[in-house]
């Protein structure tokens, strides 16, 4: 393990909380996460509970930053199309 | 909520998946395009977990996982309660498909035993690797200390099954989909043993009277 990723779990292990949601829950609670932040609110505010959760799962954390990611394009009109994504794997 | 996507709001494009005839057909049809651009968009973001895989390989799992994303958005239309665009609330599923694909591309040919492997060593590679540079004789007694702490946690304190997965996931970076798959289970079952693997660290850690700022202080090398 790395420095870093030790300095990463030790901050997990502090940060770790007697109630945790779920990843089922929070599945069906980051459309609404990405949502609020693409609308400009402060996401993390609004739902600690979520950002918590996100903080701590990397699997649920790569997910959100994709459909984040997704939806800030889309909202700019920059969403590539299915040909582009299409040719820009090689 | 009247959110517009690609032309339809949110109650548009419900009434449009839940009726018949062309209007549906149409729907499908675009709802599945969009599914499968955000497929390719995880897939593009994420091309190292298919090296050596070829092109067209590549863009038959993204079809696959767009189609699988579309029977489970059409499963779950109910559970969608309008607290965001429809589509962005659709992509999820396709990102979360296309996530668990490339995961176990990536990992596969792996042995649950070579990525259950574990030993002490593990810990502090790096602390013993640039030790002679910065450690003083104070702080490797501490790094010791908190070292025999977190190893008797783990050896002794976790069940067989949270030692396993906390190996796995915090050790040897296995990606949470695949442990799923190799344990037969499901994320919620691995997440909630990696979360009772923390709290009896953290416990641990502060029964001994260790904080974190102390704690990260410690392993921080100065500047």
């Amino acid at each position: 393990m790395d420095r870093n990723r030790f300095e990463n779990w030790l901050k997990n292990i502090y940060a770790t909380r007697e109630e945790e949601i779920s990843c089922s829950e929070c599945f069906d609670l980051v459309s609404r996460f990405v949502e609020l932040e693409v609308a400009g609110q402060d996401a993390a505010a609004r739902m600690p509970e979520l950002k918590q959760h996100l903080d701590q799962c990397r699997a649920c954390r790569d997910e959100y930053e994709s459909l984040r990611d997704l939806r800030l394009l889309e909202e700019k009109g920059e969403f590539p199309s299915l040909d582009d994504l299409q040719n820009s794997i090689q | 909520m009247l959110s517009m996507s690609d032309g339809r709001t949110n109650e548009e494009w419900l009434y449009a998946l839940n009726t018949s005839g062309e209007i549906q057909e149409t729907a499908l049809t675009d709802l599945r395009d969009l599914l499968l651009r955000a497929a390719l968009y995880f897939f593009n973001r994420n091309l190292a977990d298919f090296d050596g895989m070829n092109r067209d390989k590549i863009l038959h799992c993204a079809e696959d996982c767009a189609q699988e994303a579309l029977i489970a958005v059409l499963n779950h239309l109910l559970d969608f309660r309008g607290d965001s665009k429809f589509t962005t609330w659709a992509y999820k599923f396709a990102i979360n498909t296309a996530l668990m694909t490339a995961r176990r591309e990536r990992w596969k040919g792996r042995s649950l035993e070579e990525l259950s492997f574990f030993d002490n060593s593990m810990f502090f590679e790096w602390a013993m690797a640039d030790e002679s540079s910065w450690s003083t004789p104070d702080r490797s007694a501490l790094q010791d200390e908190i070292s025999h702490i977190l190893r008797e946690v783990i050896e002794h304190d976790l069940t067989e099954k949270q030692r396993q997965v906390l190996i796995m996931m915090v050790f040897h970076e296995v990606p949470m989909d695949e442990v799923v798959q190799r344990l037969g289970t499901n994320r919620n079952a691995i997440y909630k043993m990696l979360h009772d693997a923390r709290r009896k660290l953290k416990n641990s850690l502060q029964a001994r009277g260790f904080e974190v700022g102390e704690l990260l202080a410690l392993f921080r090398e100065p500047r």
